[in-house]
């Protein structure tokens, strides 16, 4: 585990290799990202780079837009709820998964996993044919309904994982002290969890907020996402950019909740 | 986790904390996908719309047509470029991270997470700013003196390749790093002991354990490719059709919505078929992590 044995191996050299290659690699990830950052403070009228001078009319103009403020309360209304459905709905059926032993359990996870590797094309086209039979049309709940669809297993993928470690006496401890199903879950389990739940929701809610395939059929183009893409499609100016510093800030403050988990989850070593 | 537990003493108590998942995903995810395969089997009419029916017809026509054969083998070409190139390009990085993680942890795995985080729409404008005709690539190369007139790259294939390529990388780095960090540094002191070069141990040691990780990086970013409507609509050619928004425009603007639903189900049996043969290698090849 010490760095002299590291070394003895991977000579200097191919450490130096590597490294520079993971820099650039590294540089090539992020290299869009800062540009659609850069170029929202350009002062010039189009994609030139690099930008002539530094501007906020592109912030300005992009505030001014209907369709973009529009499309972000929209997108919004529709994050919030679907983070609510899927933390709520999430949270419970990991609780079931984790919880409790039963027949069809290895197959009830699957089937609530199974959202997260088919594409979302397909499941909004499939949502839009089901519309009808709930008297539903293309609008804001219908956008809600499909997105939870994504936000349930993502919630439920976290909080198992944040259950992990669970120790189940604890559930034995608080029932054999009086304390209902409920009680107990409100007061023992759910604090235990909460990182997991809170991760869980933010990325429901980012998801949400990002999601194209889905929207396409069940909004009427009008979320921000939808919005974007239009405008990108027609003619292209920085203040597509301008919304995409907002969108890059609320990734960024999405971070602190998500990290803890990640943690958790990704990055401990064997 | 123990047989005993409260379990046994309420066996409805499950069912109970399943019913608000099932209200979301039964209505939204199960009854759809029972509908999607219905209508795929009903017929496109001129002047109908949909008409209900009974008939492979629209199967016959998706795998026999050639306007939708080079559909199928665009997508399919487009999205097996995209699986190796960007396993090749994560292979080397996930390498150095899992071995020197907790020195550059911080800034790299940042860059791995960010572009994930952020909207999809972000990254392609990003890719725009890059690709355009007037744009940072094309600029550099005439200065440097490289190009005498700019390379079409924006709204053409290569330039889909390239924002696939991006977008799917850091789905490609997190199964190879899982799968190297697991490998503990004994086994690469244990090898260099023995008198193993460098690359030898890479290729004898490194290259056999992280095959899972391989596998599953090739699965992952050939399913997203295979799907993905925003890069091919924003940055690629209506030259080269890809599968998910040919879906989007017959159910749209063709108001063939049968035969959206017939390419839809033959998207999902691609992906299904995809999963089944990856798990299904990662089992053969990690015999250990099953035998236990």
């Amino acid at each position: 585990m010490s760095r002299p044995g590291i070394e003895a191996i991977d000579s200097a050299g191919m450490y130096r290799g590597l490294l520079v290659y993971v820099l650039i690699v590294g540089a090539f990830l992020m290299l869009p990202l800062v540009l659609a950052v850069m170029l929202a403070f350009s002062s010039g009228g189009g994609l030139e780079f690099p930008p002539p001078g530094l501007s906020f009319k592109w912030i300005v103009k992009a505030a001014a837009t209907r369709e973009f403020r529009e499309g972000l309360l929209i997108s919004a209304v529709v994050a919030v709820a679907t983070g609510l459905i899927s933390a709520i709905a999430g949270t419970s059926a990991a609780i079931a998964i984790n919880h409790f032993r039963f027949r069809g359990r290895a197959a009830l996870q699957a089937l609530l996993m199974a959202p997260l590797s088919l594409p979302g094309i397909v499941i909004g086209l499939a949502i839009l044919f089901t519309l009808p039979a709930f008297g539903l049309v293309p609008g804001i709940v219908a956008t809600i309904g499909g997105h939870s669809v994504i936000g349930v297993p993502y919630v439920a993928y976290m909080v198992l994982a944040s259950l992990s470690n669970y120790d189940m006496s604890l559930d034995r401890a608080s029932a054999s002290l009086g304390a209902g199903q409920w009680q107990t879950f409100r007061r023992i389990t759910l604090p235990i969890i909460s990182p997991g739940v809170t991760a869980g929701t933010v990325c429901a809610m980012l998801l949400s907020f990002d999601n194209v395939a889905l929207s396409l059929f069940l909004s009427n183009g009008n979320t921000l996402p939808l919005r974007m893409m239009q405008s990108m499609q027609f003619y292209t100016d920085p203040s597509v950019a301008a919304v995409s510093v907002l969108l890059v800030a609320l990734s960024l403050a999405a971070v602190p909740f998500l990290k803890r988990s990640f943690r958790e989850t990704h990055m401990e070593r064997a | 986790m123990t047989p005993g537990t409260a379990a046994s003493l309420r066996r409805w108590t499950p069912l109970l904390w399943i019913v608000p998942a099932a209200l979301v995903l039964l209505p939204f995810f199960f009854l759809p996908l029972v509908l999607l395969f219905r209508n795929s089997l009903n017929r496109d009419d001129p002047m109908l719309l949909m008409v209900p029916d009974f008939t492979a017809i629209n199967y016959i026509k998706a795998l026999s047509d050639p306007f939708y054969l080079q559909l199928f083998a665009n997508t399919i070409g487009a999205a097996l470029f995209v699986a190796v190139i960007a396993t090749i390009i994560a292979y080397p990085f996930s390498y150095f991270i899992s071995r020197y993680a907790r020195r550059s942890i911080g800034l790299v795995v940042w860059a791995v997470y960010m572009p994930l985080f952020v909207s999809v729409i972000v990254r392609v404008f990003g890719w725009m700013i890059v690709l355009a005709d007037s744009g940072l690539l094309n600029a550099m190369l005439l200065k440097l003196h490289f190009l005498q007139t700019p390379l079409r790259l924006l709204f053409e294939v290569d330039g889909m390749l390239i924002g696939m390529v991006h977008r799917y990388l850091p789905l490609a780095i997190l199964p190879l790093f899982n799968a190297m960090k697991k490998i503990p540094d004994e086994l690469h002191r244990a090898s260099a002991n023995l008198g193993a070069t460098p690359s030898g141990v890479i290729r004898d040691v490194v290259f056999p354990l992280s095959v899972p990780g391989i596998v599953i990086s090739l699965q992952l970013t050939f399913a997203g490719a295979l799907s993905d409507f925003v890069l091919p609509q924003v940055l690629g050619s209506p030259r080269f059709r890809m599968l998910a928004p040919a879906i989007y425009a017959e159910a749209t603007t063709n108001l063939s919505t049968a035969m959206a639903a017939t390419l839809a189900v033959l998207m999902l049996v691609f992906i299904i078929a995809l999963l089944g043969a990856s798990g299904y290698l990662v089992k053969r090849l990690t015999p250990w992590m099953t035998a236990r």
